[in-house]
């Protein structure tokens, strides 16, 4: 699980009819450098990822996602899913300590 | 499984349903040294551990669900211990 930050929607014409019911979003990764407010701005330097999505993330948004094989877990048919938004953060701090070695 | 440090929590209101309730802390990885060692990761926190608290957590999604009573969660990390020594000498 990680934490993340949509920055735009993936639109398909045709999906596997097992993603009926979510759509797909764009997730910048938020790093620690994002979550401390020393990287102002939506996009961070890890590579950017699309989730599946049945929550309603709007672009702007924080979520959490997973990856791996338990992304399609809260599926009862198999589909080719690897990564999933499981929470809308409505709110979260971040505070390493101040002599973090980093 | 690996090691971190907990540096704060996220809050959420919409989640899968096997997030109600539970404590979700936000963790930096660390080396044996105690040294950041990866971006932060989240991860419910059954156990309550403190600020700055290490941690042991476990990214093994099927004992989390059996944590949270739940076959479809996709959750996968999970604080399950506590570091109170020394990690290396």
């Amino acid at each position: 699980m990680k934490l993340g930050k949509v920055i735009g929607n993936l639109t398909l014409s045709h999906a596997d009819s097992g993603f009926r019911g979510g759509r797909f979003i764009v997730v910048a990764p938020q790093g620690a450098k994002e979550l401390t407010g020393q990287n102002p701005g939506d996009h961070s330097d890890a590579w950017t990822l699309v989730t599946y999505d049945n929550l309603g993330a709007g672009v702007g948004d924080d979520i959490l996602y997973v990856e791996g094989a338990e992304a399609m877990q809260p599926f009862d048919h198999r589909i080719p899913l690897d990564a999933i938004s499981v929470a809308l953060v409505d709110s979260f701090k971040y505070q390493p300590p101040v002599a973090s070695h980093s | 499984m690996l090691l971190a440090r907990v540096d704060g929590y996220a809050v959420s209101s919409i989640a899968h349903p096997s997030l109600k309730a539970q404590k979700i802390v936000l963790c930096t990885p660390i080396d044996e040294h105690g040294v950041d060692a990866g971006s932060p990761i989240a991860a419910l926190d059954p156990i309550g551990a403190g600020q700055h608290a290490r941690v042991y957590i476990t990214t093994d999604g099927s004992w989390t669900q059996n944590t949270v009573h739940d076959e479809t969660s996709p959750i996968r990390n999970q604080v399950i211990g506590l570091v109170d020594a020394p990690l290396s000498s």
